[in-house]
């Protein structure tokens, strides 16, 4: 059973590392936005060239998030390829949203 | 013809000492006796006068010579003035040295808004501006309690124009679970009042939108030399053509999102649109601000705080440390949640 579920929880610590590393970027963009909303004048220029590009926080949060949901799949069902042909018609449903986000940022 | 500096105006009546203009009383007050003279006038609100800009005036604007102390800065190419006497010997926009120049050439401002927020003021707000910075380094606080802030009059133009905008552009729907673009058009007016642009590279357009958010023209003044004293200024070098490219920048993307509000749709994109500009006001003017300068890990970066009603925002740097602790955070959040979103089996 431990033995098992080693494998998935190496890939989750795996996965933090990494989507630490990722989100630097997308964390310096989230104090910008988040500084620019409380401090830049509503509807000027700066405002809107400071809160543009917003997306890469939630691209980044949803990739970090459905990797997971492969990882914990396979920590549950110990099938690693099932897990991820079971996560194509989750995969699509973030792309229609990433769309969407992409269309409003 | 530019504004003289009247040495008698900056004389104290009283012991002919020289005078400064003070925040805190906005007037003269005396540096010897702390007598204070008031610079108000009888036509004082004739300062927010506008001026129509005419395209078809064939004749350039006339320049002055500005009878002050002009200091060109070595380091960032800035030029500052002031009157009567010399404040600094570093430029007021990046703290480099400076070197006296004999004079100063450019265009006339109409009107000033004087300083209100005083010296002790501004030094306090930069501070408490740096203090509320997100993952900012931990002794970020103490060097920019090292730096002191040096007051500057900075070019403005204001804008006023009418805008009748005709637009195309396209959006998405979704439609049978699958996503369309479609096309739409239309046509919108837009008023542009009292438009901000800064006449000089040193201020941004993101400083001007931290600083200034409100612009009340009642509080313009004739531009005088006792408002200055004190203070460096920086004089409008720009033609009315440069202002009017540097609005026109600015109004562009003003424009694209006035589009997308009217268009009303999500995914708004292929923005195409084509204005008539009419009714163009202008003003040319000078804004009050305090300027903190201070270094970090060797990169020179400013706070700058508004000189009318205190607002601050600036420059500033991040700790690598803490950046990783939030995103280390977040990202074990959302690990987190994946994690037991698919362990339950959930689409």
């Amino acid at each position: 059973m431990f033995l098992s579920l080693a494998a998935p929880a190496l890939a989750a610590l795996a996965l933090i590392a990494f989507g630490t590393l990722a989100g630097v970027p997308a964390v310096r963009k989230l104090i910008a936005v988040y500084e620019a909303k409380h401090e830049l004048k509503q509807g000027s220029t700066g405002w809107l060239r400071s809160i543009g590009g917003w997306s890469i926080i939630a691209f980044w949060l949803m990739t970090t998030w459905f990797l997971a949901t492969i990882i914990g799949d396979w920590g549950a069902t110990g099938d690693l390829e099932g897990a991820i042909g079971r996560s194509w018609l989750r995969l699509r449903v973030l792309l229609e949203i990433a769309i969407a986000i992409m269309g409003e940022d | 013809m530019a504004a003289p500096v009247i040495q008698s105006e900056l004389q104290c009546a009283t012991c002919a000492g020289q005078c400064v203009y003070d925040p805190a009383v906005q007037a003269l007050k005396c540096a010897s006796c702390g007598n204070v003279t008031s610079l108000e006038t009888a036509d004082d609100d004739a300062a927010a006068e506008e001026f129509p800009f005419d395209p078809l005036a064939s004749a350039p604007e006339a320049q002055v010579d500005f009878d002050s102390i002009v200091h060109r800065c070595e380091t960032c190419g800035g030029s500052v003035t002031f009157v009567a006497q010399s404040l600094s010997t570093r430029c007021s926009y990046c703290d480099g040295p400076v070197v006296v120049e004999t004079n100063d050439r450019g265009y006339e401002p109409m009107a000033l808004i004087p300083f209100r927020v005083p010296e002790q003021d501004a030094q306090t707000l930069a501070q408490a501006w740096v203090r509320k910075r997100i993952a900012a380094p931990s002794d970020l606080a103490g060097v920019v309690a090292k730096a002191r802030v040096a007051g500057l009059y900075v070019p403005f133009w204001t804008f006023d124009s009418d805008e009748l905008i005709q637009y195309w552009a396209s959006y998405r729907v979704r439609r049978n679970k699958r996503t369309e673009t479609r096309q739409t058009s239309g046509v919108l007016r837009m008023r542009v009042d009292d438009m901000l642009v800064p006449a000089s590279h040193h201020v941004t357009p993101l400083i001007r939108d931290g600083i200034l958010h409100d612009f009340y023209p009642e509080r313009l003044r004739p531009y005088r030399a006792g408002y200055l004293s004190g203070f460096a200024a920086e004089q409008h070098h720009q033609t009315l053509s440069e202002g009017l490219e540097r609005k026109g920048n600015e109004k562009a993307l003003l424009i694209r999102n006035r589009i997308k509000g009217h268009v009303n749709k999500s995914g708004v994109h292929n923005i195409r649109y084509h204005t008539d500009t009419s009714g163009i006001h202008y003003r040319r003017i000078l804004l009050p601000v305090w300027i903190l300068h201070y270094e970090y890990n060797g990169t020179a970066k400013k706070v700058v705080v508004c000189g009318i009603e205190g607002r601050a925002y600036g420059e500033r740097p991040y700790s690598a440390l803490k950046l990783a602790g939030y995103a280390a955070a977040l990202t074990t959040l959302a690990v987190g949640l994946g994690l037991a979103w698919g362990a339950a089996g959930l689409i």
